[in-house]
């Protein structure tokens, strides 16, 4: 029992924030009831089938390759010693530093026609200048490679987790019925940590669907790049809105899977008689191999990319850092602690509400508001745009002009939706560790409400929360195709201004841009090798 | 004497099919100190928070200094009930230092910090005050419990196997200790444990819950 309240302050503003929060994406999927246009029937007719077929096999060719990179990685690190091992283990969530846009457009500067790699392979092979060694990237098979080497970390963090779960016993007794070690990975291991290997997939498989920035870049055409073509190439938002229901429509799909395989996630967890499994140290053949299998996913996804950037850096000179990447990067700093800020604060208030109120409806509300993470930036901007105009003629017409729609309000209401699962799971974890009994002491000492929250776990969880800000704010650095669409004229960020260097070919400028995103989306990693390390202590 | 505090027939069950406590009554003297004995699981806690207003009660009511604060569908909030509490995990704020940890819910008063050294004197513990919780012992943790739950003279202290963490020989030293100082303030204590020994030396009268049947002697 917290409060006796029927309902209070604490049931209003969670309620208030998910009428925020889905309000954008209701609006998206009310266009499936309007009239459909001409430009409807030619999309139909036309290119939706390239849209589905395009997008179906992005997304089955990222999904077999990150299971299989993903999967084949953690187990490698979490059973066997090898040479750079406790390297591997943190070392191979890199990548994910690394938005994908920025790994299309190194990959584009490496290995176009005149790219670096072709210019190399030409002067080492002596080739002629019309000959080429690497084969022409921007086409769908370089999408997914893009794809899966800058997305593999998810399913590689989820599934050495369930890796270092599994018991060693289990494995024994396979041995006595007579597998190799191949097949103890093949038949037992595998097969033990598949919901964990679906979950983190369908992570991937949903980036991999929201994503604008590399597949506009590569001109491969899919439903995002559609969304775009339509809205800004048709004029035709209504279309574009009913394009986006389908997307969203397929993206709950996938969310439904992966809530369904996390339930049966419990055959893969630990029994009262768990015993670690020892790590086996290898012969020198075999810790080559296992150091090369670990070492390639990271040349591709972290070292290549930042070596081609660093390479435009010099080529770029003294002019790599000037007034203009200045100021871009003060209104992406600015912009992204201020959306952090505030995705922070909803996080806390509705984390604090469920644990004062104890309430079932507060709780089957996070949930909802979680739901942003999955629905592309793209689609969230179209929802947020109509929202606005809505409420700008409807409701603040007092204003002259639009006082919403076209600011910066948009841009960080979609940050907000879009984080917000990342701040609650920051808060989440705080608030699993401390105990009941501080509320009930607290109570009794006749602290309820505000002030519980502010002299009590506000202060207890300062950690948490500047924890969250952190992580959010590298997050909503790398947002792109949001960040596209509602940022007020002329307005740019670091995503954005990578985003035009890099459609206008001009990559040696992108690198001032493309390096900062690196160096703040390292942020995250800091902070997941730190539980790596807690993971890897606790087996020992 | 003065019933501080008055159950009536109370029922309450986590569930419909497993009532917790059934048609019980029991008051409390101002002043005296009452034990809830019993295994665990058997519902001393549950009556504790009953109490506490941590807990609703299914049927019957509960009355504090001649005050309904709890009967069906109607709960005194816990802070108003004018009460203290110490638990076995001691609860302390771990951001606050003890004297802060022990002002806390005095905040209002105007000479808290004189009072707070005053009651950390009683428990022996005023030396510590600018510490941290983590930096003083289990048993200097619950000597801070106490002085926290008292300073602000509640109707009823009441108290979840305080001394259920110590070893024999400092819960020995903290029985006499606590039980003079609850003595010498007039307090009414409810008293939760499983130790009948403990039961035994620290109360005037004692509740046991058993299986099928709840005996007060």
């Amino acid at each position: 029992m917290r409060s006796s309240k029927i309902f209070s302050v604490w049931h209003g503003l969670p309620l208030f924030i998910l009428l925020f929060f889905i309000s954008p994406i209701l609006i998206i999927l009310s266009s499936v009831f309007a009239d459909y246009s001409e430009n409807w029937s030619h999309i139909y007719e036309y290119v939706l089938a390239d849209y589905i077929l395009n997008s179906l096999i992005l997304v089955s060719g990222v999904s077999i390759l990150v299971m299989t990179i993903g999967s084949l990685t953690a187990w490698l690190v979490t059973n066997y010693q090898f040479f750079g091992k406790r390297f591997f283990e943190w070392g191979l969530i890199l990548p994910l530093a690394i938005p994908p846009y920025i790994l299309a457009y190194t990959f584009t500067g490496l290995f176009d026609s005149y790219g670096t790699m072709n210019e190399i392979a030409r002067s080492v092979f002596n080739l002629k200048q019309n000959e080429m060694l690497f084969p022409n990237i921007r086409n769908i098979y370089g999408a997914i490679i893009v794809f899966s080497f800058t997305l593999y970390p998810y399913v590689y963090l989820i599934c050495r987790t369930a890796f270092l779960n599994q018991s060693r016993s289990m494995f024994e007794v396979g041995r006595t019925l007579g597998l190799s070690q191949a097949s103890i990975f093949l038949k037992l291991a595998l097969p033990l940590v598949r919901p964990a290997l679906i979950a983190g997939t369908m992570i991937v498989a949903m980036e991999t669907l929201s994503d604008f920035g590399a597949v506009d870049h590569f001109a491969i055409s899919t439903f995002t790049t559609g969304i775009f073509r339509t809205w800004y190439g048709m004029y035709d938002l209504t279309t574009a809105m009913q394009l986006a229901s389908m997307l969203l429509i397929f993206i709950t799909f996938c969310l439904i899977i992966e809530r369904i395989s996390r339930k049966n996630a419990s055959y893969s967890t630990i029994g009262s008689n768990f015993k670690p499994t020892p790590v086996k140290r290898l012969s020198s053949l075999g810790s080559s191999v296992c150091f090369f299998v670990c070492f390639v996913p990271i040349f591709i996804g972290f070292i290549l990319p930042v070596l081609e950037i660093l390479n435009w850096s010099i080529r770029f000179n003294s002019s790599f850092v000037n007034e203009q990447f200045f100021s871009i990067s003060l209104n992406t700093v600015l912009l992204s602690i201020l959306s952090a800020i505030l995705c922070t604060f909803i996080a806390m208030i509705i984390n604090f509400s469920i644990r004062y109120k104890n309430s079932s409806v507060i709780k089957s509300i996070n949930p909802l508001l979680n739901i942003g993470y999955a629905v592309p930036g793209l689609i969230l901007a179209v929802g947020i745009v109509q929202l606005f105009v809505f409420l700008d003629n409807n409701i603040l017409n007092t204003f002259e002009g639009y006082f919403l729609t076209g600011s910066l309000f948009g841009l960080i209401f979609a940050y907000i939706i879009k984080s917000y699962a990342l701040a609650n799971s920051t808060y989440e974890a705080g608030y699993q560790k401390i105990s009941q009994t501080i509320d009930d002491s607290a109570r009794i000492l006749k602290s309820t409400g505000l002030n519980l929250l502010l002299r009590v776990h506000f202060p207890i969880l300062k950690t948490s929360f500047f924890t969250s800000i952190l992580l959010v704010t590298s997050e909503v650095v790398k947002e792109l195709p949001a960040t596209l669409i509602l940022r007020p004229f002329n307005f740019e960020t670091l995503a954005v201004s990578t985003y035009i260097y890099a459609s206008e070919e001009r990559m040696v400028e992108a690198a001032a841009p493309a390096t900062a995103i690196i160096l703040i989306g390292l942020i995250p990693i800091f902070f997941i090798s730190q539980m790596i390390r807690a993971s890897r202590l606790e087996k020992s | 004497m003065k019933n501080i505090l008055e159950i009536k027939n109370l029922s309450h069950a986590y569930d419909q099919n497993t009532l917790t406590i059934k048609d019980f009554s029991f008051s409390l003297q101002k002043g005296e100190i009452v034990s809830i004995l019993g295994p665990s699981g058997i519902g001393k806690t549950t009556l504790l928070r009953i109490v506490a207003g941590l807990e609703h009660v299914m049927d019957g009511e509960v009355k504090i200094s001649d005050e309904v604060v709890s009967k069906k569908n109607f709960l005194l909030p816990p802070e108003k009930r004018n009460l203290g509490l110490v638990v076995e995990d001691r609860a302390l704020f771990p951001h606050l230092n003890i004297e802060k940890n022990v002002m806390f819910g005095i905040n209002h008063i105007h000479e808290r910090e004189s009072l707070a050294q005053e009651y950390l004197g009683l428990f022996k513990v005023a030396e510590l005050s600018k510490k941290y919780p983590h930096e003083i012992s289990a048993g200097q943790q619950q000597r801070v419990a106490f002085a926290r739950a008292i300073i602000t003279n509640p109707d009823i202290l009441l108290l979840d196997e305080p001394f259920g963490a110590l070893d024999k020989t400092l819960k020995a030293e903290l029985h006499d200790e606590a039980k003079k100082i609850f003595k010498d303030k007039d307090l009414s204590v409810l008293l939760v444990t499983h130790d009948e020994e403990e039961a035994e030396y620290f109360s005037d009268r004692i509740i046991e819950f058993q299986e099928d049947k709840i005996i007060i002697r």
